[in-house]
């Protein structure tokens, strides 16, 4: 939600908010939107991400629906963090389609994990997907 | 006459981005309406997810930025 400094302070977590990032970078994070156990993947580990203050998640629907703002706000913030599931690469082609050059991206399954459907997500291979993005981000400060 | 659309909650930064705004859009002699929209509901509807945020006849030009105002002329022109 945007949120600026003239309301009460954002929580640390919800680091896209007034003010730019508030003197830190802005760092947005998308995940796959599938159904394969890749997408939870991605999901959840966005979602630590987000929860641990390295970013906040942003919709990668509203890209591919071309929302002008929020193509505008991806365009606009310092890193976006792409964590694709799979092959497909469906958010790195969503950002190369409007010309988005700031992103970096992560393929669930280049890190060894089979994609499969019907199939839960393990906290290991959330864990692993979290790992690589914080090495990431921690290139990008 | 253009529209221009200021949207954030009245921060310091906000304000900042409505003068330079102004004073960009008198400095092109240009006619044109100021608004600020300051709803978070209606900020929302932008699409925008940091502000302040820029917006010229509905079209969002930056987020979460003051642009300089040699910036802030090329986006209103």
């Amino acid at each position: 939600m945007a949120e600026c400094c003239g309301n009460k302070q954002p929580r640390k977590s919800e680091s896209a908010s007034c003010c730019g990032a508030k003197g830190g970078k802005t760092v947005l994070l998308y995940a796959c939107s599938g159904g394969a156990n890749v997408a939870e993947i991605s999901d959840q580990a966005a979602r630590e991400l987000m929860f641990e203050g390295r970013g906040a998640m942003f919709c990668l629907a509203g890209l591919g629906a071309d929302i002008q703002g929020m193509v505008q706000t991806a365009r606009d913030a310092d890193v976006n963090l792409l964590i694709d599931g799979c092959p497909m690469d469906c958010a790195k082609k969503t950002f190369d389609r409007h010309g988005i050059t700031n992103y970096r991206q992560i393929k669930v399954t280049d890190l060894g994990i089979e994609k499969a459907k019907g199939v839960r997500c393990t906290r290991d291979q959330v864990d692993k997907v979290v790992a690589k993005a914080r090495e990431i981000l921690a290139d990008e400060k | 006459m253009k529209k221009i659309q200021i949207l954030g909650t009245g921060c310091p930064k906000c304000k900042k981005l409505a003068e330079n705004a102004e004073a960009a859009a008198k400095a092109l002699g240009m006619e044109f309406e100021l608004v600020k929209v300051t709803d978070l509901n209606e900020i929302m509807k932008f699409g925008v997810m940091m502000t302040p945020a820029l917006a010229v006849d509905g079209q969002v030009k930056v987020v979460g930025k003051v642009p300089t105002s040699d910036a802030l002329k090329d986006m209103l022109k």
